[in-house]
């Protein structure tokens, strides 16, 4: 443990505007798993792309196995054993997991594929690592952690000695991650060196030998494992001590606000991606819905808010059928509106914050006179009150909302819904790619807002966040919501298999009572990973 | 029908459907590497003349196919260099193409032949068969050929990777611009096979009619495939062989009759919204280290 299987000395890279990157350095052994953490835009994605050959930086050594090399693309970076399994999978759905693997670095006879010789190559590695893929699967019919383990293998087939995971357990569930994890072991045994970039503390300290916390493209610390808790990582990577729990206010639960009752949507592709849903959601509460993504929560959630066509059932907000009642009347009758995509759906992003705070009120007065001619003072000043009360960060309330952070961007949209006080908040994925700060103050305004009596319908990928927000959770799994349940009375661990699907679950309650824990968990990922192939 | 006349309608109609199904077949590699490929019919305009002019000077019809293939390759270069390099929107290139080459054939068609409409007729032809174009039948193993390099070949999977996330193909090490200014070309050079057998003995000034729009429609009818485009294809040149053979046998004003290989476009495309999938990346240029 002398070479470091990689070094990266003083890597500095300016964009217009930003210092990404400022002298840092860093460093991986062979048979570790080093951390790499920070908040969005900290620079870890920068430096790893210096890694990867994507971006070259402005000044800066970097040496593997001691010897000083310069990357200047991917192609070099793969020569040079580096391998990356980015945050979005590099993968093409319609192909063959074997298709996906190989391109790039095919064998062939006179420019003619030959597929025999990489398939026995890659279920060597694949016994090897604990990574087992059916490789005649097509990328699209396989649940999302078999197309990382594809991700994975597609580097381990390149050779890689040091691979970089990019948020990598971002998408998976619980026993996925498991999963994950023990592939990092196994790897680790065989000498690779790891990078693991999250900002989820608890799995860093799980799988972590050390972990270096970046901030503003600096490096403020490496800490070996034992030193590192999760309030000290927290505090490194935001600069002040944070909140980590969630406070939730104590508030009776009321009448039903929203009632959705045997819902069936119609997915373009033939299929019901909605199959059957019914649940409600009461004043004063979190209903959560927890799923793997692609499950039709993103089907569900917009038949709440707008006006889609669905093939059967009926959606009713106090007491009134909304089905066919257009985006205006819905809004007006109370439903406010968080949506997953905050750049298509949540903003105009050349417009200001301004106008972007008003949008869905911008035709009432005072924002118009009665002509619907914009009354621009009324427009900056409610603007202003809000910035000032939801703690946006922007130079102006004529800001364009594309120059603002992530967060803040996420801020102007939960500003703009709550200001509409409504009776049904419907919140997707609100904080999806944001920063911990800004989590902390959006999970507190949702807290407000059931505080305050509002209904809360919650969507979120992140388990852990609906884990902490929710009072009631539903598991959603090809379309249907396969279980309910009161957030006192499970764990994340039980909602993880229900995430996998019903029958998966069921069969994990049957086994449970003999198997040990560690065990259990294995087996239940590898079922529910191949259970959708067949 | 008696049976000669069902074989000429064969024969006559794989005739008909060749320049639809060659221009087609290379469509399927400009759109499978991501390149929208709207200047096909633009191309055409000029393969088709090039062809004539070739044969006539060079007293070849064999050397006027070379050079119609160079022509509608060059045509495409200028494609990809202003979508691939320069990330100019697709179909607006494609629509500047189209233009240009109405104009450029007739601007060229004047200043040889001294007449801006029609050339005069070639003399040397391709050799017949079955009282065809002996090169409407190379569209069968040509047309076999193109699935295999497609599905089959180093070349054929990481083009169609290009196609469907050359942001993959990047991290891959592959040549994204490279590959896409290769398919793009391969629909250009496709386009002087259609010129060999649409009319190469005289050009005329609009002749294509709209058949490299046909092409592009049969291309997405059968699924951005080879097979399919080819089969595509051919529907709509037997649609218009039994136009041609039928017109006026039947009843009906012969406008209507002459619109009929277009409606049938128009109707099947309709029928496909939602079901056809077109390669992920088809039509967004490529600009390399963005998020």
């Amino acid at each position: 443990m002398n070479v470091p299987l990689l070094e990266m000395k003083g890597i500095t890279k300016r964009f217009p505007g930003v210092l990404a990157n400022d002298r840092v350095s860093f460093d991986l052994y062979a048979g570790e798993v080093h951390a790499l953490v920070g908040e969005n835009g900290a620079g870890k994605t920068t430096l790893m792309k210096i890694l990867y050959g994507l971006y070259s930086p402005d000044s800066g050594e970097i040496f593997i196995n001691g010897e000083g090399i310069h990357i200047k693309n991917p192609r070099e970076a793969i020569h040079h054993g580096i391998g990356m399994v980015h945050q979005h999978f590099m993968l093409i759905p319609p192909f063959t997991v074997l298709e996906n693997i190989i391109i790039g670095e095919e064998s062939h006879r006179a420019g003619i594929l030959k597929l025999d010789e990489p398939a026995n190559k890659i279920r060597e590695i694949m016994e090897d690592n604990n990574l087992i893929v059916e490789l005649d699967a097509r990328i699209e019919n396989i649940p999302v952690g078999l197309q990382q383990r594809v991700e994975i293998l597609k580097i381990l087939y390149r050779g890689a000695e040091i691979l970089v995971f990019d948020e990598p357990t971002a998408v998976l569930t619980p026993q996925e991650v498991h999963e994950l994890f023990k592939t990092f072991r196994e790897m680790k045994k065989r000498g690779k060196g790891i990078i693991f970039i999250s900002h989820k503390l608890d799995e860093v300290l799980e799988i972590a030998d050390r972990i270096t916390v970046i901030r503003k493209g600096k490096i403020i610390r490496t800490l070996e494992r034992k030193e590192a808790t999760k309030p000290l990582i927290a505090e490194l990577m935001v600069g002040k001590p944070v909140l980590l729990e969630v406070k939730k206010p104590e508030v009776k639960v009321g009448e039903v606000v929203l009632e959705v009752k045997d819902l069936r949507i119609k997915s373009p592709r033939g299929y019901d991606v909605v199959a059957g849903v019914d649940f409600n959601v009461r004043s004063g509460e979190v209903y959560g819905i927890a799923g793997v993504e692609g499950n039709g929560q993103s089907e569900l959630v917009e038949a709440i808010a707008e006006d889609v066509p669905i093939k059967n059932g009926d959606i009713i907000l106090m007491g009134k059928s909304i089905v066919r009642w257009d985006v205006r009347r819905r809004r007006e009758a109370g439903i406010s509106h968080i949506p997953e995509d905050r750049h298509r759906y949540g903003l105009l992003l050349p417009f200001s914050i301004a106008e972007n705070l008003t949008l869905g009120m911008h035709y009432r007065e005072p924002f118009v006179n009665r002509l619907q001619v914009m009354n621009r003072k009324a427009i900056r000043d409610f603007a202003k009150g809000v910035i000032e009360k939801f703690d946006i960060r922007t130079p102006s309330e004529m800001t364009p909302a594309h120059a603002l952070s992530g967060g803040n961007q996420q801020k102007v949209i939960v500003a703009r819904e709550l200001s509409a006080e409504p009776k049904l908040l419907l919140a997707s994925q609100p904080t999806r790619g944001v920063d911990i700060g800004a989590t902390e103050f959006i999970h507190n305004q949702i807290m407000n807002a059931k505080g305050e009596g509002r209904a809360v319908l919650l969507v979120s990928a992140d388990l852990d966040e609906i884990m902490s927000l929710s009072d009631r959770i539903g598991v959603i799994y090809k379309g249907r919501i396969i279980r309910e349940f009161q957030r006192s009375e499970t764990t994340k661990e039980e909602i993880g298999f229900y995430m996998m699907g019903e029958k998966e679950a069921e069969k994990e309650a049957g086994e449970g009572a003999s198997g040990g824990g560690e065990e259990r968990a294995d087996k239940a990922a590898d079922k529910g990973g191949s259970g959708d192939e067949a | 029908m008696g049976q000669s006349m069902f074989i000429f309608f064969l024969v006559k109609g794989l005739e008909i459907s060749a320049p639809i199904a060659f221009a087609a077949l290379g469509a399927v590699f400009s759109e499978r590497s991501g390149v929208v490929n709207i200047a096909l019919e633009g191309i055409m305009i000029v393969t088709s003349f090039t062809i004539v002019w070739a044969s006539i000077a060079l007293q070849s019809v064999w050397l006027g196919l070379f050079f119609a293939v160079i022509a509608g390759s060059f045509i495409a270069l200028i494609h990809a260099v202003v979508t691939v390099t320069f990330k100019v929107d697709q179909i607006v290139s494609g629509v500047a193409l189209n233009i240009f080459a109405f104009g450029l054939a007739r601007f060229l068609s004047q200043k040889v032949f001294g007449q801006e409409t029609q050339t005069p007729t070639n003399p040397y032809l391709f050799p017949q068969l079955l009282g065809v174009n002996s090169v409407a039948f190379w569209l069968i193993p040509i047309a076999i050929l193109a699935w295999f390099v497609l599905y089959r070949t180093v070349f054929g999977l990481r083009l169609r990777t290009v196609g469907e996330n050359p942001e993959a193909a990047d991290t891959l090490g592959l040549n994204v611009y490279g590959l896409r200014y290769t398919g793009v070309i391969i629909s250009g050079a496709m386009c002087g096979m259609s010129a060999a057998t649409l009319f190469p003995s005289q050009w005329i000034s609009g002749m294509t009619a709209g058949r490299g729009y046909i092409a592009l429609a049969a291309m997405i009818f059968g699924r951005w495939d080879p097979i399919g485009a080819v089969l595509a294809s051919l529907l709509f040149g037997y649609a218009d062989t039994f136009r041609i053979m039928f017109e006026t046998k039947i009843p009906i004003p012969s406008q209507f009759v002459q619109m009929f290989p277009y409606i049938l476009a128009v109707v099947v495309l309709a029928g496909m919204v939602g079901k056809a999938r077109a390669p992920a990346a088809d039509g967004k240029p490529y600009i390399k280290g963005e998020d």
